[in-house]
């Protein structure tokens, strides 16, 4: 019953839901929340792949590093968020044009 | 049948979390579904048979980084913000307008296509592998790919997390005026 | 591998005859142990978690020279039925402007961190509920729920003190979970692996086996994670997220009857399951002080008992420590944990690793009477 294919399923459910979410939300910790789906939705993909097709655990590694990295980019993003908001007391993500133009 | 079951639970805790994270108005309960869609990814990877990587998705997401966004929420106005957010519905798009939605629209259908194509061929030459009652360790097999193939990328992660700390706690420092 | 009890019980003869009787339904016979061993878990773990809260009143008064409970039943052993009867027939306040959702959430993801990290405690050297390889670390991830709830208490509750609680006790519970996560980390070494049933067949035979003498580091490192468990649990001198002269009662201020029971609750069983990891990484577990060749049901009856005593000795020092240490203040508390804990926890670890290549993964036991 269960194959590799309910796992891609649900991994391009959650990268789409991912995507969503990036678009359409104005609040940049919001944005930071699509981010953390999509690159869960490619761990999955790679530990599904690994078990089922590769036969070996390289992507069970990879999917660590994509963990790590995640870690990595929640902390400085939420860093650079809150830096954001005690200079525009806001963080609607419309706010960030200071370089524009 | 148990395999079945956790992977049914867990398949239903994911997607319908992550939908609740794109449909939620308030963040904060954004964060609290991200949590509940992690926790059933892990669910997912120990269906996978992968032990170590479904503990180090709990270890790092619900002990890190949720709390973490749990917290930049709170420091940020937290339940304020709700009456400005945006949901599906409102549909405000923040990066484009609908000649973007349209063309980004087009190109993952022709994605989609594409990879059942693809994946219909893969589901033919690689039919479903089984475990028996007992799932395989995996725990030592990482470390040694870690240490002998993979050494230069985990070292490099690890540059990459100290960089990282030492990144946002410069950013995040108050500057004195 | 990963063992299991139901892998455990099948060695017996009796486990064909259950076979026999569920009609060759090995799944079934499967679910129906564990759901009996884990209601029994459970249903023993609240026990553990009441008689604590009667423990702690107790011992304070002794510690006081007061009396204490006396009234319901003998020696007022029977207060804490009488205080969950209480609670339990409570009105279930709820404050207007809270986050209902969130308010609810709160207590039940407290408890369902806590009794998760049942599943792995060793008991004895053959009832776990699983002895998985991962087994440490999946008891150290699953119990940082805890701290998402003590922080969604405190947020959901929309009040001055809970939301002071709420973020006191979420900073504290991650910073405080570096130190022990190495701790335990530099008894991975010692071990040879994260699963309580490795951890524990290293540390067979007398007390100069358990990894609290095998080296100076592992000495330092059962201090370091004593000291960052009882942060991570909330407990005195930690206590700040519930600090009643400042905060009220902290993250649960809001909460009344059986909510505030539950994060109650939680806490109590919390102190026991990290009391019984202490025992079991440190202490030697549920483990014979002699070797015997054969594996009965009796005597693992009796590593139970072993690992309980040992557990709620940790138990005991815990609630002495709360009543006669003065609380920290904030700044003090982190301090302790990044500028004192954190470094030694990190040179333990280094410490050990070096041990461990040049002594040849020797304990100071076996360099001393030689053995192995």
């Amino acid at each position: 019953m269960i194959s590799l294919i309910s796992y891609l399923i649900i991994s391009l459910v959650l990268f789409i839901v991912g995507l969503v979410v990036m678009i359409s939300r104005k609040n940049i910790v919001a944005i930071l929340l699509g981010i953390e789906l999509i690159l869960n939705a490619a761990a999955l993909n790679f530990v599904a792949y690994s078990r089922y097709v590769t036969n070996n655990l390289d992507g069970h590694i990879f999917s660590l590093f994509i963990i790590v990295v995640a870690a990595a980019e929640a902390a400085v993003g939420l860093a650079i968020v809150i830096r954001f908001f005690q200079i525009k007391e806001t963080i609607h993500i419309d706010e960030a044009t200071q370089l524009r133009n | 049948m148990f395999a079945q079951l956790l992977f049914l639970l867990s398949a239903v805790l994911t997607v319908g979390c992550a939908i609740a994270v794109a449909v939620t108005k308030n963040i904060m309960h954004s964060c609290i579904f991200l949590l509940g869609s992690l926790i059933g990814i892990a669910g997912l990877y120990a269906t996978l048979g992968a032990d170590f990587v479904a503990v180090t998705q709990i270890m790092v997401y619900v002990g890190g980084i949720v709390i973490l966004m749990l917290f930049a929420v709170m420091l940020t106005g937290g339940k304020d913000f709700v009456s400005r957010a945006q949901n599906l519905l409102g549909l405000a798009p923040s990066m484009g307008n609908k000649w973007t939605y349209g063309i980004g629209l087009f190109v993952g259908l022709v994605f989609l296509l594409t990879n059942i194509k693809l994946l219909s061929n893969i589901m033919k030459s690689y039919p479903a592998k089984t475990f028996g009652n007992e799932f395989p360790s995996t725990v030592s097999q990482i470390g040694h790919l870690l240490v002998k193939e993979h050494v230069l990328a985990f070292e490099l992660s690890s540059v990459l997390l100290l960089g990282a700390l030492v990144g946002a706690a410069i950013i995040a420092r108050p500057r004195k005026q | 591998m990963n063992q299991t009890l139901v892998s455990y019980l099948s060695q017996y003869e009796f486990y064909d005859v259950l076979i026999g009787i569920f009609g060759k339904n090995e799944g079934l016979l499967a679910f129906v142990i564990y759901l009996l061993f884990a209601a029994a878990i459970v249903g023993l773990c609240a026990t553990i978690g009441g008689l604590g809260t009667y423990a702690e009143r107790k011992i304070s008064a002794d510690i006081q020279q007061r009396i204490g409970p006396n009234r319901v039943g003998p020696y007022g052993i029977l207060q804490f039925l009488a205080d969950g009867v209480k609670m339990i027939t409570k009105e279930d306040v709820m404050p207007n402007t809270a986050d209902k959702f969130l308010f609810y959430l709160a207590p039940m993801l407290a408890l369902i961190g806590v009794f998760a990290t049942l599943a792995v405690l060793p008991w004895s050297s053959g009832f776990m509920m699983a002895d998985l390889n991962v087994g440490i670390f999946y008891l150290i991830a699953i119990s940082s729920l805890v701290g998402v709830s003590v922080f969604l208490g405190g947020y959901a509750s929309n009040s001055k003190w809970s939301m002071l609680g709420g973020l006191r006790g979420a900073s504290q519970i991650i910073s405080y979970e570096i130190p022990v996560t190495i701790s335990v980390l530099s008894i991975t070494l010692l071990a040879g692996g994260m699963g309580f049933g490795t951890i524990l067949s290293q540390q067979q035979g007398t007390p100069i086996h358990w990894f609290i003498f095998h080296n100076p580091f592992a000495f330092i490192a059962f201090f370091v994670y004593f000291i960052g468990a009882l942060a991570e649990t909330n407990r005195a001198p930690f206590d700040l997220p519930e600090a009643e002269s400042e905060l009220v009662s902290g993250y649960h201020t809001e909460y009344t009857g059986m909510r505030f029971g539950f994060f109650a609750l939680a806490e109590y069983i919390e102190v026991f399951v990290v009391c019984g990891v202490g025992a079991a990484l440190f202490l030697g577990g549920g483990n014979l002080p002699f070797n015997v060749q054969f594996d009965i049901i009796p005597l693992q009856l009796f590593q139970v008992v072993i690992f309980m005593t040992k557990a709620l000795i940790l138990y005991y020092v815990v609630i002495w420590i709360r009543w006669t240490f003065p609380r920290l203040r904030v700044d003090q508390l982190m301090s302790i944990c990044w500028k004192y804990l954190t470094p030694i926890a990190i040179f333990n670890l280094v410490g050990n690793a070096v041990w461990i290549v040049v002594f040849n993964g020797k304990s100071i036991a076996d360099l001393v009477f030689g053995g192995h």
